[in-house]
């Protein structure tokens, strides 16, 4: 293991010459501070090493992590390189229409703490299928909560690769591919030596990173307009060439179900998203669980009021400033790196440099986060019960889910090179629509519905999954943008409020159709799920199945 | 466990209590949560300029200020429920798990 570090340090040594080769030698601080996170993370990775030996461990550091520590950690999962550069860049643009994303985002995590937080971490393990499985069929929940869990964290993957790559091309002058390929040993090696315990201190520095670079920036922006709102606002909607239409709603939802749906999406989402759900399992308890969703709303609220705030003050400090355009008048790499260029008008190199870093220090912990998630539905829900058919082997288990994260780091290697030129915007969106339309649903009922069986589980919630997916390929991001045909066949670019009611209605069709005596027992069993998942006892014995 | 039932527990007077409340409050600041997030959803589907209008004599929205509302209200709702939870809910559920561990 010391051989592959070695190598790898030597490798990032190569960095600045390689970047200085390709004229990107401007951004040298940017690739310095890079370094430097990359070294102290990689000493993370090789201390947690020592201190992850069992599953519990790899999937759940130990337990040991605290509401405050867990609460950082989750925002550092959450607040991903598209919220900050893609939100900013969507203020720059279009003004109010940042402002949907960031509440949307926002507004999961309420129902996040009221309705999952506590019952997850009394009743789970590792996973979320952990939870679904508790009273049901392992063997098809898992696999179906599996396959839920590994199309969200493979779409969200493929976002954050190409942005990945774009932005480092952008920033560090440094070619696509080689970008792609850092990004992709980095995030293998902290999860498959460090597990949980590394993954969650490098989301732990960059939520710290994150927060104080952003905090600087909004903080040096209200500077320049007198700390008045209105000054800054009224700047923008003089310099803006959409005028006083930044205000409100503009190009962002075009028609009433588009907005719906949207907005279902964003809230329900939350609640699905694997690599969210597994951070409850690293806390001791409930209580602790609670406290980290406290934590985290006040983080990531506090952090799109800055890049809101980030956004508008691109819009008036780069919009004056010819030297951040192109010769056709468009921003420099594009709309989302709005909050990029505007850390150079606010803060010259240096501040470029922090930002690019923490940018690209961002990228890395969502990734390892997503991998960890993908890697753990693998081995614990698939692995565990197809071929070790539940019989209870650790040290097999943890060797998959290595393996596992080798074969997921070389598949977003690929994936992110493969769609190097897709529009990545819908691919959050669809990780979200997929986690709102099969994995919330299924979560949702098998905790608080007496009578869902495995049979509604399965139906609904495979509906669901399908049929968000497939409204998406023939909608027009997919139809039309990527495939090049002229219509859409089905009209709207989000289909969150169609897929998340066929998950509902065939989850409850099923289960109240389902008659048989495996259905009762199921039934049966809710009320001591219910007296478990609210009072936690028994919480750690009866889930080793 | 096995001294005292699932059935018997779900009709113990404290046990009630603490499922009570936990309903009451979570439900009550999920609907909360939902009316709130969607009349603003709404308001963008259906009356998009409305949300333009200016608060004052500014250029100030009534958009951004109710986007920025939602967000202060989530915090607002995570805040009260961990301060109930910690003040009602914890000491409830402590009654429930004494009277369980004491029967095993």
């Amino acid at each position: 293991m010391k051989n592959l570090f070695a190598s790898l340090m030597l490798l990032l040594a190569t960095a600045p010459v390689y970047a200085q080769a390709q004229g990107g030698g401007a951004h040298i601080s940017a690739i310095l501070m890079f370094v430097a996170f990359v070294m102290v993370t990689l000493g993370i990775t090789w201390w947690a090493a020592r201190r992850t030996r069992t599953a519990r461990d790899f999937y759940a550091a130990g337990g040991g992590i605290t509401g405050f520590q867990n609460g950082l950690a989750i925002a550092g999962d959450y607040m991903s390189a598209a919220s900050f550069l893609g939100i900013a860049g969507l203020v720059y643009l279009s003004g109010f229409d940042g402002l949907i994303y960031a509440i949307g985002f926002l507004v999961g995590w309420p129902i996040v703490l009221l309705l999952i937080a506590e019952p997850l971490r009394n009743l789970g393990k590792y996973t979320f299928a952990d939870v679904a499985s508790f009273r049901l069929q392992q063997r098809p929940i898992r696999i179906l909560a599996a396959s839920g869990s590994l199309v969200t964290v493979t779409f969200y993957l493929i976002a954050q690769m190409v942005g990945a790559g774009k932005l480092i091309e952008v920033l560090f002058g440094l070619p696509y591919e080689f970008a792609v390929v850092i990004v992709g040993v980095l995030m293998t090696l902290y999860v498959t030596f460090g597990g949980m315990l590394a993954t969650t201190w490098v989301q732990l520095i960059k939520a710290v990173l994150l927060l104080s670079g952003a905090s600087l920036m909004a903080f040096l922006v209200l500077y320049h307009f007198n700390f008045s709102f209105e000054n800054m606002f009224s700047s923008a909607v003089d310099v803006h060439a959409r005028g006083i239409d930044i205000m409100a709603p503009g190009t962002l939802v075009s028609d009433p179900i588009s907005a719906i749906s949207l907005g279902l999406a964003l809230m329900f989402g939350t609640a699905g998203l694997p690599h969210i759900l597994m951070r409850f399992f690293t806390v001791r308890d409930a209580v602790q669980a609670r406290r980290s969703v406290f934590y985290a709303t006040g983080f990531i609220g506090y952090f799109y009021i800055l890049t809101f705030i980030i956004g508008f003050g691109a819009i008036v400090l780069l919009l004056n400033n010819p030297g951040y355009f192109d010769g056709s008048g468009s921003l420099i790499g594009g709309g989302n790196m709005a909050a990029i260029h505007l850390s150079h008008a606010l803060g010259g190199d240096i501040l470029l440099g922090f930002i690019s870093a923490v940018a690209f220090a961002t990228i890395l912990a969502v990734v390892s986060g997503l991998t960890l998630a993908g890697s753990s539905a693998i081995s614990h829900d698939l692995y565990a019960t197809l071929f070790l058919k539940g019989k209870h082997d650790e040290k097999k288990e943890i060797r998959a889910s290595r393996i596992a994260t080798i074969c997921l780091g070389i598949l977003a290697v690929m994936l992110g090179i493969v769609f190097e030129n897709q529009n990545v915007a819908f691919m959050v969106g669809l990780a979200f629509c997929v986690a709102a339309s099969a994995n919330f649903p299924i979560l949702l009922l098998s905790m608080y519905w007496k009578k869902l069986t495995t049979r509604g589980a399965v139906m609904g919630g495979s509906a669901g999954l399908i049929t968000a997916v497939l409204l998406v390929v023939i909608g027009p991001t997919v139809w039309v943008d990527t495939f090049g045909f002229a219509e859409a066949i089905f009209p709207y670019k989000y289909p969150a409020i169609f897929s998340i009611s066929i998950a509902f209605i065939g989850i409850w069709l099923f289960s109240v159709l389902d008659k048989s005596p495996a259905a009762k027992r199921e039934q049966e069993a809710f009320d001591a799920q219910l007296v478990r998942s609210q009072t936690g006892v028994g919480a750690d014995s009866a889930s080793e199945h | 466990m096995a001294a005292i039932t699932i059935d018997q527990i779900k009709h113990q007077p404290e046990y009630l209590a603490l499922t009570r409340a936990r309903s009451r409050i979570t439900w009550t600041l999920s609907i909360a949560t939902f009316v709130v997030y969607f009349s603003v959803i709404l308001l963008i589907a259906f009356a998009p300029d409305s949300l333009g209008e200016p608060i004052s004599s500014g250029v100030t929205s009534i958009g951004i200020l109710l986007g920025l509302g939602v967000i202060l209200f989530c915090l607002l709702v995570t805040g009260i429920y961990v301060y109930y939870a910690n003040k009602v809910l914890e000491p409830l559920k402590q009654a429930v798990v004494r009277k369980l561990e004491g029967a095993v």
